[in-house]
């Protein structure tokens, strides 16, 4: 999960190590003939095509450049492409869209170094995307900006202090319409490739039908009064009262009110 | 007092006698807070009798100094310096400055503006 990883993939292509492969005639896109590892297949004219390319390249001595001529001298109809999947890691993360809008999951990253927090959010939206769950953000919330000032020397020498500070950035990546499962999962996950230097805070809503607390009133309810039922009995008057004693209470009860002891 | 103490060492920081004084009196107040308010409650509780609240109060300043939330102090962690301690970083200033300068408080840069 390392960003350099992400350049790796390019490299023999920026070396002129590997050709991009020109199709041949019409394919559909998604045929395997235009992928960029099927290179190793065993065809004799790209072989040709390869050393004569590297011939050239250590003739000229820029891989590169020998490259983007072939390519400008080639017809319109040769496509070449990287594999979809890791084109998509160029390109911006994909989102999936959101039906009704609710949202379930407020996820709240912070970290004092843009890079790591603006990559971890980069990932945090992929996963989304790829867990099935629409993401709305990253939305830049205000920065906390922490600042200390301390003498530099001793207390006589008060006139000349340093400066410190602290600075949070935070972004805020938003679920909506996401299945409580799938968030958990998201959430699980994002924990499991936790990075360096990044905080996540995430508060997750559940919704459910408008008759769910009767039906766990119904439930729940003559468990809890049989667990009660131990408690009550050392609150408040466990003896029972006659009606006269009732009133006796009730009368030193409005003496107490009113003042007397 | 010794009867507070533990018998083994059990800060990992800087340690003289004042911070593991103050370190048995944070354990102290923690183990009688509940008893403390629960005194405090009574005290304050106008509808039970005159008695019980005096006792109540009497009990109170009876117990032991240490379980008092008011004789915790913050003290820093690198040199058990009781004054000039920044919350956030349990450390005096100047242990702060070096800290910070020597970057190993994350995120803390040296501010202008």
């Amino acid at each position: 999960m390392s960003s350099p990883r992400l350049l790796r993939p390019l490299r023999p292509f920026l070396q002129g190590q590997l050709p991009l492969r020109p199709a041949q005639i019409a394919i559909p896109r998604a045929s395997t003939q235009l992928r960029m590892n099927a290179t190793t297949s065993t065809d004799s004219k790209d072989a040709a095509e390869k050393s004569s390319s590297k011939n050239v390249s250590s003739s000229s001595g820029d891989p590169i450049i020998t490259r983007l001529e072939e390519l400008s001298t080639e017809p319109e109809s040769k496509i070449s492409r990287m594999p979809r999947s890791l084109e998509a890691l160029y390109l911006q993360p994909l989102r999936r869209e959101a039906e009704f809008g609710h949202p379930t999951c407020d996820l709240q990253l912070r970290s004092y170094s843009i890079r790591n927090l603006e990559f971890f959010c980069d990932f945090a939206l992929r996963a989304a995307y790829y867990l099935n769950l629409a993401a709305f953000g990253p939305i830049p919330l205000p920065k906390k900006i922490e600042r200390w000032t301390v003498p530099k020397s001793t207390f006589i020498f008060k006139k000349s202090q340093e400066n410190f500070e602290r600075i949070t950035l935070r972004r805020l990546i938003q679920i909506k319409d996401g299945h409580p499962e799938a968030v958990q999962v998201w959430l699980a996950f994002l924990q499991k490739h936790a990075y360096y230097g990044i905080g996540m805070k995430a508060n997750v809503w559940e919704f459910s039908k408008i008759d769910f607390a009767k039906d766990m009133e119904r439930s729940t309810i003559e468990e809890t009064k049989k667990l009660l039922e131990s408690k009550w009995e050392h609150m408040g008057h466990s003896k029972k009262m006659s009606i006269e004693d009732m009133q006796e209470f009730m009368a030193t009860e409005r003496r107490k009110i009113a003042g007397g002891r | 007092m010794s009867m507070f103490r533990s018998k083994k060492l059990d800060i990992g920081c800087f340690t003289n006698i004042k911070i593991i004084r103050d370190h048995s009196k944070r354990k102290a107040f923690e183990a009688a807070e509940p008893e403390r308010q629960a005194l405090r409650y009574v005290i304050r509780n106008t509808t039970l009798p005159a008695r019980t609240r005096a006792i109540a109060q009497l009990q109170l300043t009876q117990m032991h100094c240490y379980t008092r939330p008011t004789q915790i102090r913050n003290r820093c962690v690198l040199g058990g310096k009781a004054r000039g301690v920044l919350r956030a970083f349990k450390m005096t200033r100047y242990n702060f400055r070096m800290e910070a300068l020597a970057g190993n408080l994350p995120g803390v840069k040296k501010a202008s503006w």
